[in-house]
């Protein structure tokens, strides 16, 4: 009896011991990739520089209302359907996705389309948790409030604060390409679902200029990506870029200056800003802008 | 007799009938008796033609030749047609029928006393033919031909007389109230005995009424029975012509038992018994009387209260290593093994009973013991059990007894042999017992309400009274008369009955039971004579003591096999029984698939509702699935044990007595359970996770649920051993099932269980420890996520990079706050502005981030821990502890750039053709499970940090996260945890886990083996009726 214990006993212990050796030699790998020194290679952006470009991306919600108000339809085909998460295996897929998913997240919420939203919640957490940003998501809150159509505005104000938030935070980690590609991805997204948007004769005057304005916004893109141009992806998405930006040079923006007047608005008065900007944008300039982004968007969604 | 062969015999019969004198009517009387015992009617008229027709011809064919010569001499014809006739016997017969032939020759001659020596002469040459040995056949000539008795005196020879002839040669037994003489015939080489009889008066051979001076075959087992005085039996003659005396003096004795049970009833006062080797005892007594306990108590399975039991001056109590082997117990219930044949079971039994005798010779004990059991015709049967009988009761009491007789203990105690069974049945049982006094074996027996047959056949019995009181000891006929005499009855001198030599029990039992009858004549319970006063009687006659005997030395019993071949025995036994039940395997084969199948079927599911291909990374009851195998390996593993120690109960109740090693039945009990585990899990296995598409992990799932089952099946024998019902024992797996599906980890987070229980902390709760299926799933869960195909390729760096992370968002931010806080009540102008709780919080963490692996790569050490050893520290401090885990942020947030870069870079060149990524998505499709992950990563902690006193404790990514405590025991750690401290090495959580299911079983083991549970369970009775 006592022998066969001790027999077992013995077994066990020699059974350990070949374990410890393989074990061991792991953990001292893992922390030995820590003496690779990184070096990002080409130009550093300033912060600040970084911050303000990122900011005068408009936000999709300006987008998003503009085709609301204007009784543009909306058209589920247009957004990136969720199972192509499945597709997004690096941080450039995912962050980019990440911006593309956000708009469609907003555009759906802006048109009350609550009951798909938490797929495309879900996807946002799993491509914010990939890139290890799952901090900025209380996705907890934010599957409660998108139940009800009620909570819209808040789940709006949550994901557009998170995503300010996670902006400044990435700038600071010095991670600012990720956030780049995020605002790339907002962008391109949102300028891809108002060129595809199926307007009417009475709104797509409308619209159009909307797409027009949004030249400066590719100008200042444009020039922030170019500090990116040898971070792994951003080559490729540069050179459809620059096709895009080829289209857009098509688009003319002149600026009519007026006196600001002062009015009296609920009891209070406030300065209006008279200043007009003309855009000047073809059918046939949308058209091939809209072919552009397509082309964009399609090679990064895919 | 095969028609043959008795043409054969008329021819022979004729033969020798016509010698000389010729054929005279007594003879041919002779050989129609003869045909009439052996044929029917119209047969014996047939045969009695052809014996006719033989004589006839002999007798024309000799007439002739014969008239010179003369009838002196047999013709040379006559001759070679005997030795014809002798040779075709000879290739037919076997020798036990030449001897039955030779012995009916003589007697026909002798039927009328016409001895020619011609026919004197034949016999001769045919006894020569027959290879009957000169001197046996003198003595079978002497038997057949004598009714003197000195004229007998022969080794060959036994006389029962109520006189000793004084013969010098021949056996003698003494029979009292015999009339005549009983002679009986031993042919050693054959081993038959033939028998006769010269007296008048009725004497029965088993049943039949015997003739005056005919002969009969004395078959084995056979009982002589007279009107008077006890029957003769088979053993009683044979016991006379066993020269070698194998049998060794026994001296039994049993000294003032008493008995109290556990409840503190008296059990047995003051018993007294001696006997000595060669006896058959009953034990008798009303219901209730404490029978059972004497006969435990005698046999050493009950230690009694005071007084003691020896044999041979041994205490078997005391001694009990000493006296195994010597002591043989036969209960009531039946000890068979019904999955096995009725040769097998005495087969395996008997195996394990020998040491050094080979198989084949056990084979032969085996075939001889049924034999003469008389069971030999249906040795093939299964013995089934009593609700689906296969063979008879009596023949499974016969079987019973086998299993001991074969085994030869020299003490045999039989619980109620006779119950249930036929009147004839229970004759021939006890005849069995009877024949092994003849062995020199001492047989007590607990008998209730025997026949009058039965009751004379003990030499001895033993009455109690209620409350356990001995009231009578000795013969049994005197026991009526001893009860009638104090009884004042008349006849009291009458043992049994005059005429029909029966002797009632009952009257007995009436005599010690009566009750008073009031004046209205009816019985009141109030009894006659009280127990006590019956002892009193007993102790007066004194007829108790008895005077003293010579003992051996006891022999030494050490005919056992060895451990490993005990094994073997117990092994094949278990296997054969096993395999014999076809339900039994069957069920146990498709069990576990057919879980599999009906688990894995019902959650294969497609996630995507567009699309049609099943996806393992998409399936999100992995979890789940690994959490049910545990439950399935539990459930199976003491199904399938839960009943193996308690069906097999009354037969270790024998076997104790055999001094059988405990550890190889355990042994072979868990081998072979083991074995149907193994096959069981890897059934189940092999289903399950192919139909869900676990790929490559079959051995590591099959060792997890393997060694649970294994765990399971001891326990399950622990159950079996310590309860006494199935019915306990089948209510008894829900308490062993349901706290592990709770405790498991799966269920219920363990950050989400009561606290008392020690939820919601560091560790994973104490009493979850204790939970087989918690380490078994956690061993799943680790390997599944880990080394799945995939994850394998990354994990180091994904370990590294969420440790990274962690520090970064959370720790370090975490650890700003409480120093921000300190500085600001500071500057608040607080009297106290740095709490204990929070001193020791940073200074705990800081101390241990001073120590962590990534210190010595970062070299941004924090100098000055001491000073927040201090009752409120320095606040300057404060601002040195901002800027260090400055520092530190600034570290750990490039480290994890770093690491971050490294995994995409690798998976950017995976995926960096469209080939590539196609190739790459199906890896990742195939081996990683999102919904596995999410649970692995705890991602919907609701806080990823907790605080708990002045610790801070990561809640995510526990399947990163490395234990922190490291020292020889503190081996528990968070769930989840990738690698495990034990003795100041890290181990792979899934081994390790395997390891500790292994030590449980072990530790079940050690439990089984000491039988603690039950021991548990006798304590706590025992104290309950103690404080009654």
């Amino acid at each position: 009896m006592k022998k066969q214990i001790a027999l077992i006993a013995l077994l066990a212990f020699a059974l350990m011991q070949l374990n410890v050796g393989c074990k061991q030699g792991q953990r001292q790998e893992a922390t030995d990739l820590l003496h690779d020194t990184h070096d990002p290679e080409g130009l550093k952006m300033s912060e600040t520089m970084v911050k303000e470009i990122i900011s005068s991306v408009p936000n999709p919600v300006e987008m998003a209302s503009v085709l609301q108000r204007n009784n543009v339809v909306y058209s589920q085909q247009l957004l990136n359907p969720s199972g192509n998460i499945d597709n997004y295996n690096t941080n450039f897929q995912r962050a980019i996705n990440l911006g593309v998913y956000g708009t469609d997240l907003i555009y759906m919420n802006i048109y009350d389309r609550t009951v798909a939203t938490l797929r495309y919640l879900t996807n946002i957490r799993e491509l914010a948790s990939d890139l290890r940003l799952e901090q900025f998501f209380d996705f907890n809150t934010l599957n409660r409030l998108s139940e009800s159509s009620k909570n819209i505005d808040s789940v709006l104000f949550i994901t557009n604060s998170g995503f300010d938030k996670m902006t400044r935070y990435l700038i600071n980690q010095d991670r600012s390409n990720i956030a780049v590609l995020i605002s790339a991805g907002t962008w391109i997204e949102s300028l891809y679902i108002a060129t595809h948007a199926p307007t009417t004769p009475e709104n797509k005057e409308l619209i159009n200029k909307r797409i027009g304005e949004q030249k400066k916004v590719l100008d200042n893109l444009m020039l922030l990506m170019n500090a990116y141009e040898h971070n792994q992806g951003f080559d490729e998405l540069l050179k459809d870029m620059r096709n895009l930006k080829n289209e857009f040079d098509q688009v003319v923006i002149s600026y009519v200056y007026a006196e600001p007047s002062v009015i009296e608005q609920d009891g209070s008065l406030v300065v209006v800003d008279n200043s007009r900007s003309i855009v000047d944008i073809s059918d046939e300039t949308v058209q091939r802008i809209a072919e552009a982004v397509a082309q964009i968007r399609y090679s990064i969604i895919e | 007799m095969s028609e043959e062969i008795l043409k054969a015999l008329m021819q022979l019969f004729a033969i020798i009938a016509k010698q000389d004198v010729g054929l005279s009517k007594g003879e041919r009387a002779f050989v129609e008796n003869f045909l009439r015992q052996q044929l029917n009617e119209s047969a014996v008229e047939e045969y009695l033609t052809l014996f006719d027709s033989y004589i006839d011809t002999e007798v024309s064919n000799n007439n002739e030749p014969d008239e010179n010569t003369g009838h002196k001499l047999t013709s040379v014809k006559d001759s070679v047609k005997i030795l014809g006739i002798a040779r075709k016997i000879n290739k037919t017969l076997t020798q036990k029928q030449k001897a039955v032939v030779l012995v009916k020759l003589l007697e026909m001659v002798n039927s009328e006393n016409k001895l020619t020596p011609q026919r004197i002469a034949i016999i001769d040459t045919t006894a020569d033919v027959f290879n009957i040995t000169k001197q046996e056949y003198n003595a079978i000539q002497a038997f057949v031909l004598n009714t003197l008795l000195p004229e007998l005196d022969l080794p060959e020879i036994l006389i029962t007389n109520a006189a000793d002839p004084e013969n010098s040669e021949s056996h003698f037994i003494l029979a009292n109230q015999l009339e005549g003489s009983l002679i009986f015939l031993r042919i050693q080489t054959v081993d038959m005995f033939f028998m006769k009889y010269n007296g008048n008066s009725e004497l029965f051979l088993n049943g039949l009424p015997i003739k005056s001076n005919k002969i009969y075959i004395f078959a084995s087992g056979s009982v002589i029975r007279q009107p008077k005085g006890k029957p003769l039996f088979y053993t009683d003659i044979a016991a006379q012509f066993i020269t070698e005396n194998t049998s060794i003096n026994i001296r039994f004795k049993a000294e003032d038992l008493n008995f109290i049970f556990a409840n503190g009833n008296k059990g047995l006062q003051d018993i007294n018994i001696q006997e000595v080797q060669g006896k058959m005892v009953a034990i008798m007594g009303n219901s209730g009387s404490g029978k059972t306990t004497l006969l435990n108590v005698l046999s050493g399975i009950e230690k009694p209260t005071s007084g003691n039991v020896l044999i041979n001056d041994t205490d078997i109590h005391k001694d009990k290593e000493k006296v195994k082997g010597i002591i043989g117990y036969i209960p009531q219930d039946d000890l068979l093994i019904e999955d096995l044949t009725v040769w097998e079971n005495l087969f395996f039994s008997t195996l394990l009973v020998y040491r050094d005798i080979p198989r084949q010779q056990i084979k032969e004990k085996v075939d001889n013991m049924l034999t003469s059991l008389g069971l030999a015709h249906i040795k093939n049967l299964k013995v089934g059990n009593t609700m689906n009988k296969k063979i008879s009761g009596g023949q499974r009491k016969r079987l019973n007894i086998g299993l001991e007789l074969i085994r030869e203990p020299s003490v045999l105690f039989v619980d109620e042999p006779t119950s249930g069974l036929s009147s004839r049945d229970s004759e021939n049982v006890m005849e069995l017992l009877r024949e092994l006094t003849a062995k020199g074996k001492l047989i007590f027996v607990v008998i209730h309400q025997p026949s009058s047959e039965i009751f004379k056949m003990f030499d001895k019995i033993a009455i109690l009274d209620d409350g356990g009181v001995q009231i009578y000891y000795g013969n049994p006929v005197e026991a009526a008369m001893y009860f009638k005499k104090i009884d004042n009855q008349i006849n009291s001198e009458q043992g049994e009955c005059p005429r029909c030599g029966n002797v009632n029990p009952e009257t007995i039992f009436n005599i010690i039971e009566s009750r008073i009858v009031d004046e209205y004549g009816k019985t009141t319970g109030i009894r006659k004579v009280q127990p006590a006063e019956w002892a009193k009687h007993f102790k007066n006659n004194g007829s108790h003591i008895l005077t003293n005997y010579e003992t051996d030395n006891l022999p030494e019993y050490d005919k056992k096999p060895g451990w490993l071949k005990q094994f073997r025995i117990f092994f094949k036994r278990d296997i054969k029984s096993k395999l014999a039940n076809k339900q039994y395997v069957s069920l146990n084969l498709l069990e576990a698939p057919f879980l599999a199948f009906l688990l894995a079927f019902v959650i294969r599911y497609i996630d995507d509702p567009t699309s049609t291909n099943y996806i393992f990374r998409d399936n999100g009851n992995i979890m789940p699935y690994l959490f049910i195998c545990t439950i399935v390996a539990v459930f199976t593993g003491l199904i399938v044990s839960a009943e193996e120690i308690y069906k097999d109960r009354k037969i270790r109740k024998r076997e104790s007595f055999l001094n059988l090693s405990r550890s190889s039945y355990l042994f072979s009990k868990m081998g072979i359970l083991f074995i149907i585990s193994a096959i069981q899990s890897f059934l189940f296995v092999w289903v399950g996770n192919s139909i869900l598409g676990i790929q490559g992990m079959y051995f590591e799932y099959w060792l997890v649920f393997f060694s649970l089952a294994a765990l399971a099946n001891v326990t399950g024998l622990i159950i079996s051993s310590a309860f006494n019902s199935a019915v306990t024992i089948y209510i008894l797996i829900p308490f062993l099932i349901i706290p592990q599906m709770v405790l498991t980890g799966a269920m219920f987070s363990f950050d989400r269980i009561n606290r008392t229980l020690g939820g919601g902390r560091e560790k994973v709760p104490l009493i979850a420890e204790f939970m087989p299926t918690r380490w078994a799933f956690e061993a799943l869960v680790v390997h599944q996520f880990i080394n799945n195909e995939y994850e394998k390729h990354f994990y180091g760096l994904r370990k590294l990079e969420s440790t990274l992370n962690f520090k970064n968002v959370y720790y370090i931010p975490e650890l700003k706050t409480i120093a921000e806080n300190w500085k600001s009540d500071y500057l608040k102008g607080e009297d106290n502005p740095l709490k204990v709780e929070d001193k020791e919080l940073l200074y705990n963490e800081i101390s241990r981030e001073n120590n962590s692996v990534f210190a010595q790569h970062h070299q941004v050490l924090f100098k000055e821990t001491e000073a927040l050893e201090f009752d409120n520290p320095d606040p300057a401090i404060a601002d040195k502890i901002l800027t260090y885990l400055d520092h530190l942020s600034d570290y750990y947030s490039n480290s994890f750039n770093n690491i971050n870069n490294q995994i995409d870079s690798r998976v950017s060149e995976m995926v960096s053709t469209p080939q590539k990524r196609e190739q790459y998505q199906k890896w990742y499709n195939d081996h990683y499970n999102n919904h596995l992950a999410t649970f692995a990563k705890n991602t919907f902690a609701p806080l990823p940090l907790v605080r708990l006193g002045n610790r801070l404790i990561q809640k995510i990514d526990p399947i990163y996260l490395e234990p922190v405590e490291s020292c020889l025991l503190c081996f528990r750690t968070h769930f989840l945890a990738p690698q495990k401290n034990f003795a100041g090495n890290y181990f792979s959580t899934f081994y390790f886990n395997v390891a500790i299911l292994w030590l449980f079983t072990i530790l079940a083991y050690i439990a089984l083996y000491y039988n603690l549970l039950k021991k548990v369970f006798v304590f706590f009775e025992q104290k309950k009726s103690l404080n009654q």
